[in-house]
């Protein structure tokens, strides 16, 4: 006598159908099924064909463009056809693949006053590259440092914050702490008020 | 050698970059001041991205008389890019790597037809 228990274990056994046998090689009629879709090539109106073509065209939907090929009884005729005419194309076709776009920083508008500030720019460093050193008196050197400063405060303030110089090359540290000491001393602070200030306000 | 069709030239505004797979090579093309520039973007130091990386312009050295040092500064007639990996540096008119000459990258010559820009490979 059996248990009910065995009884259920040994139902879905009975149940189950054999795995299919894994063949280790394809049958005759297989092999020469795939050889002939080798010979023939992609078949016009497949869905193999409706691939390539969106492929080709990237606009194109799956099922909008497809190479239009007239359909003949003639399997071999028809085969050679389309493959003939899709290799024509494809030399053609870009074969290009545009990896990345990466744009350049050179896209940002200058404003007329940045166009002119550039030159003014320029126009000192090759006059101090010539050893002209005074081609800014200094009254217009104080004008031009003290804008300068309040309009790069005011726009710290305000969030818009960015490097004050484009690069590390751009000034030597030894100019750096020219300047800066030269502007601390302008307004009667010391090393010490500033490194307070910065601990304080947290910058 | 066959021309291959890129983008149009008006999708390319100066200073941008576009980097192309056409076949197994990589080229990174450049716009600079009106003119194309087309470089392998496998760095010739370890393979990197050489043509992603930054492009800035050639930094050179004001000399006094007695060649002592007068300043750093911006060479805006020169040009380069820089490979984000470690830093090879190369001059973006001839694909030269700038510490040492002899070391070129592959250039490629582009051809603009119209408003269509084609790579010769």
């Amino acid at each position: 006598m059996s248990s009910p228990k065995a009884a259920a274990k040994a139902a879905p056994k009975a149940a189950r159908k054999p795995a299919p046998a894994i063949s280790a090689e394809p049958s005759k009629s297989e092999k020469a099924a795939f050889l002939k879709a080798m010979m023939e090539g992609i078949k016009p109106g497949s869905l193999a064909a409706q691939k390539s073509a969106a492929k080709k065209e990237p606009g194109a939907r799956l099922l909008g463009k497809v190479p239009k090929t007239k359909a003949s009884p003639a399997p071999k005729a028809a085969a050679a056809k389309p493959a003939r005419t899709s290799a024509k194309k494809a030399e053609g076709a870009p074969k290009v693949e545009i990896l990345r776009k990466i744009s350049g920083a050179a896209g940002v508008a200058r404003t007329p006053e940045s166009e002119r500030a550039f030159a003014l720019a320029k126009e000192l460093e090759a006059a101090l590259a010539d050893g002209k050193l005074d081609l800014i008196q200094p009254p217009a050197m104080q004008a031009l440092m003290g804008a300068l400063c309040k309009v790069y405060s005011a726009n710290e303030d305000s969030g818009n914050r960015y490097p004050i110089l484009a690069g590390r090359a751009a000034v030597t540290g030894t100019d750096v702490m020219i300047v800066c000491g030269a502007l601390l001393k302008a307004v009667d602070l010391q090393v010490f008020e500033l490194g307070m200030w910065q601990s304080w306000a947290g910058r | 050698m066959a021309e291959q069709f890129v983008s149009k030239a008006s999708e390319f505004k100066d200073g941008d970059r576009q980097i192309i797979r056409l076949g197994e090579q990589e080229i990174g093309i450049f716009k600079h001041e009106g003119k194309f520039y087309a470089y392998s973007n496998f760095c010739l130091h370890q393979g990197g991205p050489a043509c992603e990386g930054l492009t800035i312009a050639g930094v050179k050295e004001h000399l006094r008389e007695d060649k002592t040092s007068a300043g750093l500064y911006f060479d805006e007639a020169s040009m380069h890019f820089v490979c984000p990996w470690h830093g090879y540096e190369y001059d973006m008119f001839t694909g030269e790597q700038v510490a040492d000459r002899k070391l070129k990258l592959k250039k490629y010559e582009i051809v603009q037809k119209g408003d269509e820009v084609y790579v010769v490979a």
